[in-house]
């Protein structure tokens, strides 16, 4: 909540020549970024993502402590016999908020922001082009579920960027357990025939049979040095990323803080995926928010500056994630080292 | 470590940082304080602090807590909601404070008798969201604050910004407010809310030739020139790094602070999206004032 003479302040600082925001960053500069992977060690991926708060302090120091989450992955073995799209598997998202995090929010109000936040992740990562390749354990029998739990743990303005940021990055930790279909068979005559030739029981095949068949009914877990593979995104495409764009007409700017989302009327989510490979870039989602009105002309602009700054938050976060998951190679125990 | 009555106890005391649950000493030679506890004849620290020793008196000051006020404090506060008579004000403490109609300064002078009129216009005085400066007058039976502005002094803030710190950096001083050489004026509320705006001359002070109702409950800003607004970001990314690194606030700090900044010829974000100036800040700071 701010006085009307802060919200003008804010405004007038941002449409001066040249703009001024409150901490001196310029339009279109984020705070710092820390992003620390494998914080969870129950969960099969996770990340925590932190912007902003005070530099180089593990608890908020003295100061303010930044937006905060906290997302973490965890596979659970789904049966899809009765499934209607194959059974390929799929993504279940939740987000929840910390009231430490809101602390000016009724459980009411605290609840239906959730819910905002969850439909909006859910609705974006649940997207069937964006299922990963790989979640399937027998074909239409049984496939993993991915429960993707998003938690803030603080809100200093920009939530949703950090929120796509956390899960993009806990996606990119997830590791799929390795598996083995097994089928059971009675081989009546072959085990009696063993039966006869020796005492020994574990002679001859075993009724269980491990090789990869068609027609398998269950599997088995297999054991193996690391934790399973990572998730394929389908056609090499990248999780999504969001850029919130605050809109002040005629410019708009990146990562407000609470204080200056409270004085902009309108902000633009866009939420694009990169294809790893190619320059091919997906917009796999887009909200309007607050209570402003946008010129219907400005939003292509707005797109194609939006998909700009998009990708460069995902290539820095790609390089991070590539340097932090190279480094946990030789693993004994998980590395988490957080980074500016 | 154990507490002594002898000097070397002490020195090494109040330097000693305790974690909750700590034992701090026995309960037979030494009386419990405020942020400890007793169990098993031991005094253990409930909180994360320094230790303090009146005499036989342990207490444990908390590094983060909410705002302790007191009688004549100076705060900054932001307007919650309107209620009967009263507005509730948001000062960090544990409760909202609360501001009577009758505590603070109404048009017309004074003198003037309260009104029923006023109390049916108290958002053309202080509405919700609105920051204002008062002082704490005396407390309610609850412990809730009961703040006034019943000087030319308080009332409501513009033309500037709000930092916020943890209190315990604000120390008590002769006066909070402060006007920099680089024309910013300061508010520094006890209770860790500072307002860093752009200076008013004192002449030009609303109220001074009388009470300018007008003025003083006005939400529209003046004109800020561009070298203001970006000296005013300076001193609140100053603070903000300030706190950050746990130093006391105080004019002579700040001052400093700034000053080294603009020799540096730092831009206003390097001091936030750069460690090593933001470090390089606070020890500048440290070698000029030792004794912080």
């Amino acid at each position: 909540m701010l006085s009307k003479s802060e919200k003008s302040y804010i405004r007038t600082s941002l449409l001066s020549e040249p703009p001024l925001r409150a901490d001196g960053r310029s339009l279109l500069d984020f705070r710092g970024v820390a992003v620390e992977l494998g914080v969870t060690a129950l969960a099969n991926g996770s990340a925590r993502v932190r912007i902003g708060g005070d530099a180089g302090s593990e608890s908020g120091g003295g100061g303010v402590c930044g937006t905060e989450v906290l997302v973490a992955v965890k596979v659970e073995v789904e049966d899809v016999s009765g499934s209607v799209d194959g059974g390929k598997g799929r993504m279940a998202c939740n987000v929840s908020c910390s009231p430490a995090a809101y602390p000016s929010l009724t459980m009411l109000q605290l609840d239906d922001f959730q819910s905002d936040l969850t439909s909006i992740l859910d609705t974006t990562l649940g997207c069937s082009s964006l299922c990963p390749t790989n979640l399937s354990i027998i074909p239409r029998k049984k496939a993993w579920l991915l429960h993707v739990d998003a938690l803030v743990l603080a809100d200093d303005g920009n939530v949703y960027d950090a929120l796509f940021l956390a899960a993009a990055a806990a996606l990119h930790d997830t590791r799929i357990p390795r598996t083995r279909p097994i089928e059971y068979r009675p081989n009546n005559a072959r085990s009696q025939a063993s039966a006869d030739a020796s005492d020994d029981p574990m002679d001859g095949a075993s009724g269980l049979d491990t090789h990869a068949m068609p027609k398998a009914t269950d599997f088995e877990l297999m054991d193996y040095w690391d934790e399973g593979e990572p998730l394929v995104c389908p056609n090499g495409m990248s999780w999504p990323i969001c850029v919130t764009l605050n809109l002040v007409p005629p410019l708009f700017y990146l990562d407000a803080t609470t204080v200056e989302e409270d004085a902009t009327l309108t902000r633009l989510l866009l939420l694009y995926s990169f294809s790893t490979n190619s320059s091919n870039t997906r917009l796999q989602g887009m909200r309007l928010l607050g209570h402003g009105e946008v010129e219907a002309n400005l939003i292509k602009p707005l797109i194609r500056e939006g998909e700009k700054h998009a990708k460069h938050l995902n290539q820095s976060l790609f390089a991070k994630l590539k340097s932090e998951l190279t480094k946990r190679i030789p693993q004994i125990v998980p590395s988490t080292k957080r980074n500016k | 470590m154990e507490v002594d009555d002898t000097d070397g106890g002490e020195t090494s005391l109040r330097s000693k940082i305790t974690s909750p649950g700590e034992s701090l000493t026995s309960s037979q030679a030494f009386m419990r304080g405020h942020g400890t506890y007793v169990e098993d004849d031991e005094v253990i620290a409930s909180v994360a602090g320094t230790v303090e020793r009146v005499n036989k008196l342990i207490t444990v000051r908390p590094l983060q807590t909410r705002y302790n006020p007191e009688v004549g404090d100076l705060v900054v506060g932001r307007i919650t909601e309107v209620a009967a008579r009263r507005w509730k004000v948001d000062a960090n403490s544990r409760q909202d404070a609360v501001l009577m109609l009758s505590s603070v300064n109404l048009p017309g002078g004074v003198q003037r008798r309260k009104l029923e009129s006023d109390e049916l216009q108290m958002r053309t005085f202080f509405e919700e969201g609105d920051l204002l400066v008062a002082e704490v007058q005396a407390f309610f039976a609850d412990g809730a604050m009961s703040l006034h502005t019943r000087s030319l002094k308080y009332g409501k803030l513009r033309n500037g910004q709000l930092v916020t710190v943890p209190p315990i950096l604000i120390l008590r001083l002769k006066s909070h407010f402060y006007s920099l050489p680089c024309g910013v004026d300061l508010i520094l509320g006890l209770n860790g809310y500072i307002w860093v705006s752009k200076h008013v001359k004192d002449n030009e002070q609303e109220g001074e030739e009388g009470f300018d109702a007008e003025a003083v409950y006005s939400n529209q800003n003046d004109e800020i020139d561009d070298a203001t607004r970006a000296a005013v970001a300076r001193v609140s990314n100053v603070i903000r790094v300030l706190a950050a690194h746990f130093v006391p606030l105080n004019d002579t700090v700040l001052v400093e602070a700034y000053e080294w900044v603009v020799e540096q010829e730092y831009t206003v974000k390097d001091l936030l999206l750069r460690e090593d100036v933001a470090d390089a800040l606070v020890s500048a700071v440290a070698t000029a004032r030792p004794d912080l």
